[in-house]
C-alpha cells in the first residue's frame, strides 16, 4: 500500500513537471458567435494518434452493436428497470468518497458538502445506496468530480485524446485519471479476489450502465457525417458541459 | 381636428401594438410553437405519412423558428462564402432535412416526455437562449434553443441536448470534407437514411 502511493506521488510529480505550458481554456458564451468560430478544446488538445484511434473506434463500435448491446437489451428485459437503476445508485454511492477527495482537491468545498450529505443519507436512508434519497427527496443531486477534472483544475493538460479499447472516448490525463479513480480508490474493486473477478464487476457494471441508455448511440451515429469527428467533439462538449458547477442547466431552472 | 385625433390614436396604438410584438420574449414564441410540433409529431396522421411527406411536414412546419441558412452557414464555416447562393441554398435546404430526421427518430420516445420551459438568457438585445426539459418517466434530457432576433422573430440557429451544441458537433464534421463534396456528402447521407428507414417500416 505504501509503495502504491509513492507511485501515485511519483505519477502526480510527472504530470506537474509536464503540464509546465499551461494553457486554460476559456469558456466561451454560446450566444457569442466566435463560439462557432473555432473549436478551442480540438484545437488544443491534439490527435496524433488518430489512425490508431480511428482503429479502436471501429472495434468498438463492433463490440458495442455485436456484443455490448445485445447483451445488455436481453439483461434490461430480464431485469426490470428499478433493479437496474437501484444497482446503478449502489455503484455511484461506493464512489462518492472518491468524489468527495476529489471536489476538496478542486476547493469546491459547498460541492465537498454536498457530496458528504449524499453518501451520509444515501448509505443510511436509502439501504447502502441502493436508492438516491438524498436527489429524490432531500434535492442533492448528483456532484460531479473526478481525478482528471482535479489535474486540469491545477493546470494539466490533456496531453492527447485517445480512444481506448471499451472505454472509449478519453485524453492520457483522463485516462491516467479514470483508472487512479476506478481501480486504486473504489473499494469494490479491492473486495475482488483477482483481476478476473474486477473485470467481472466492471463489465458488469458497463452493461448495467448500457442498459438504461439503450438506443442512444445508435440514433446519434445514424444522423452523423462523420461519426468518429461527432463522438470526438461530443466527448469535449459534453465534459466542458458537466465541469461548469456554476452555470449548468438543471431541473430547478425554472421560470 | 376630430379626424386628425382619430388618426393620431390609431397611429399610437399600431405602433405601440408593433413595439409590443417586437418586446415579447423569445419564451413567449417558442412555447406556441413547440406545443404545434408536438402535436404535429403526436397526430396519428403524421405517424401513418410515408418517410418523405414527415419529413417535409416537420421541416415546414420548424422553419418557422429554425434559421437553416443560418444554421448551416455556422456547419460550413469558412467556406460558406465560396459557394454560390444556389449551392448555400441547397445545402441549407438538405441539412435541414437532415435535422428533420433527427424528430422522426426520436418521435416515440420523445412524444411520451413532458416539454417544462426554463429560464430564457438573453446577451444583448437579439440573442437568446431558451432552456427547457425534456422530462420522462426515467430520464430528464435539457435542450436549449439557441436564438436570434430576425426582426420581430425569434429563430433558433442552433440546439443544445445536453450541453452539446450540435452545429459545433456538425462542424466538427464537415471540416475534414472538402468544399466540392459539401453537398454530395449531404445528398448520399439522405439516400442512405431514407433507404434505412424504408427498409425498417
Amino acid at each position: 500500500m505504501k509503495r502504491l502511493s509513492l507511485h501515485t506521488a511519483l505519477f502526480f510529480l510527472l504530470f506537474i513537471i509536464l503540464a509546465a505550458n499551461v494553457v486554460r481554456a476559456e469558456d466561451i458564451d454560446i450566444l457569442d458567435d466566435s463560439f462557432y468560430e473555432d473549436s478551442p478544446k480540438e484545437e488544443i488538445t491534439p490527435d496524433p494518434f488518430e489512425g490508431f484511434n480511428r482503429l479502436m473506434f471501429t472495434f468498438n463500435d463492433v463490440t458495442y452493436t455485436w456484443v455490448m448491446e445485445p447483451v445488455a437489451s436481453n439483461y434490461s428485459e430480464i431485469i426490470p428497470e428499478d433493479i437496474r437503476q437501484a444497482a446503478d445508485n449502489f455503484c455511484y454511492n461506493l464512489q462518492e468518497p472518491v468524489r468527495f477527495v476529489n471536489t476538496l482537491l478542486q476547493l469546491r468545498f459547498a460541492d465537498a458538502g454536498k457530496v458528504l450529505t449524499r453518501f451520509a443519507i444515501n448509505t443510511i436512508g436509502g439501504v447502502g445506496g441502493l436508492g438516491d434519497v438524498a436527489g429524490r427527496e432531500f434535492g442533492f443531486k448528483r456532484v460531479d468530480a473526478g481525478l482528471g477534472e482535479t489535474l486540469e483544475y491545477w493546470g494539466v493538460t490533456d496531453g492527447f485524446y485517445l480512444v481506448v479499447p471499451l472505454l472509449g472516448a478519453t485524453t492520457f490525463r483522463e485516462l491516467f485519471g479514470t483508472t487512479v479513480d476506478g481501480l486504486s480508490m473504489t473499494p469494490y474493486y479491492f473486495l475482488a479476489n483477482s483481476w478476473q473477478e474486477g473485470a467481472m464487476i466492471y463489465t458488469g457494471r458497463r452493461v448495467n450502465s448500457l442498459s438504461l441508455h439503450l438506443g442512444d448511440y445508435e440514433g446519434m451515429k445514424a444522423l452523423t457525417i462523420d461519426p468518429y469527428r461527432a463522438l470526438r467533439d461530443s466527448y469535449f462538449q459534453y465534459r466542458d458541459q458537466t465541469r461548469q458547477h456554476h452555470a449548468r442547466p438543471s431541473a430547478n431552472d425554472k421560470l | 381636428m376630430k379626424t386628425a385625433l382619430r388618426f393620431l390614436l390609431i397611429f399610437l396604438t399600431l405602433s405601440f401594438a408593433t413595439q409590443v410584438a417586437a418586446a415579447q420574449n423569445p419564451t413567449e414564441q417558442v412555447k406556441p410553437f413547440i406545443n404545434r410540433v408536438v402535436a404535429e409529431l403526436k397526430d396519428p396522421s403524421f405517424r401513418r405519412d410515408t418517410v418523405d411527406n414527415r419529413i417535409e411536414r416537420i421541416v415546414t412546419l420548424v422553419s418557422e423558428h429554425f434559421d437553416f441558412e443560418e444554421m448551416s452557414k455556422r456547419v460550413v464555416g469558412r467556406s460558406w462564402q465560396t459557394l454560390s447562393p444556389a449551392q448555400q441554398e441547397q445545402f441549407a435546404h438538405l441539412f435541414a432535412q437532415l435535422l428533420g430526421h433527427v424528430y422522426i427518430d426520436k418521435v416515440d420516445a420523445y412524444v411520451e416526455m413532458k416539454i417544462e420551459f426554463g429560464k430564457e438568457r438573453l446577451a444583448g438585445s437579439s440573442r437568446a437562449e431558451v432552456k427547457t426539459m425534456f422530462v420522462g418517466p426515467t430520464k430528464t434530457i435539457p435542450v436549449s434553443y439557441i436564438m436570434m432576433l430576425k426582426g420581430n422573430k425569434w429563430m433558433a440557429y442552433d440546439v443544445t441536448v445536453e450541453g452539446i451544441s450540435l452545429i459545433r458537433n456538425y462542424m466538427e464534421q464537415f471540416k475534414g470534407i472538402a468544399q466540392d463534396q459539401l453537398i454530395p456528402v449531404l445528398e448520399k447521407k439522405m439516400k442512405e437514411l431514407k433507404a434505412d428507414k424504408k427498409a425498417k417500416n
